[in-house]
């Protein structure tokens, strides 16, 4: 089993690099589409391995929430990741003829997909137990409350930046790296808010 | 997490009733294990309902679940 999970592991760091530093393709594939298909199979199989795990395993120690935390939290941190690496696709021309910033707005959203799916696979898995309660909507809630700080004070960094910069200083930043910036601070909202509900999971264990 | 000034005998009347299992305990009040591990630890404090469906589920008066220690 632990030669399986570091099979898992050496896979997932495999996607990560074709997201983030990898050649755009491989054998002819876009590499971020590749990089998705990857990731996404090593995340379904993580979960069949946990579920396999003998007796008591982490699967029932970890509650429904608590998973739910952690996959997001990962998937965002990815997205994070890979928007900020591949952010200077979008110094160039408007979106439409970009053909760049199309491909990682298309990773992006088929990251989001693969996201979504994983989460609705678990949903059904678990339908049969309790998935949320009042403890998880009072540390959601918790985490709002942060990711709502993360957006203004992301907001408010760039308006200063926008704002008080001369504008041939601005030469980086033409409407769509402007675009791109807002769904940064989007992304680093969300990730505030993943990872606070996954460590508030984590720390209400230990 | 810091734990809360609401102290609980859910642990024990849990045992007093047959040793009665923390999954069965969530089952009856519709939460997850890990919310009654969090309980039992004294971790997290249980709304009103919450408390008065455990007590229901233990067969007592909420008072014999919870007590406050008003001085922390």
């Amino acid at each position: 089993m632990r030669g399986l999970f570091v099979g898992l592991l050496f896979v997932a760091a495999v996607a990560t690099w074709l997201l983030l530093a990898g050649p755009d393709r491989v054998l002819g594939i876009d590499a971020g589409n590749l990089g998705v298909a990857v990731l996404m199979t090593v995340s379904w199989g993580s979960l069949v391995v946990v579920s396999r795990l003998p007796g008591q395993g982490i699967e029932t120690a970890v509650s429904p929430g608590e998973w739910r935390a952690w996959i997001a939290f990962a998937f965002t941190a990815v997205i994070a990741a890979y928007a900020v690496t591949h952010a200077g696709a979008f110094r160039g021309p408007p979106l439409w003829q970009n053909p760049d910033a199309q491909r990682v707005g298309r990773t992006i959203a088929l990251m989001v997909i693969a996201w979504g799916i994983v989460s609705a696979v678990l949903h059904q898995r678990w339908r049969d137990r309790v998935q949320q309660d009042e403890r998880d909507r009072e540390i959601e809630a918790r985490a709002g409350v942060w990711a709502r700080i993360a957006l203004s004070v992301a907001a408010i960094a760039l308006a200063v930046l926008l704002g008080f910069t001369p504008g041939d200083r601005l030469a980086w930043a033409p409407p769509p790296m402007i675009a791109h910036l807002i769904v940064l601070a989007l992304i680093a909202s969300s990730l505030v808010e993943t990872g606070y509900t996954a460590l508030a999971y984590w720390r209400d264990r230990h | 997490m810091g734990g809360t000034s609401i102290r609980n005998a859910i642990r024990r009347l849990r045992f007093e009733r047959g040793e009665m299992t923390q999954q069965a305990l969530a089952d009856a009040c519709g939460v997850t294990r890990q919310t009654v591990i969090a309980l039992e630890a004294g971790r997290y404090a249980p709304s009103l309902e919450l408390a008065f469906r455990l007590a229901h589920a233990l067969g007592v008066r909420v008072e014999d679940v919870f007590q406050w220690n008003a001085g922390e």
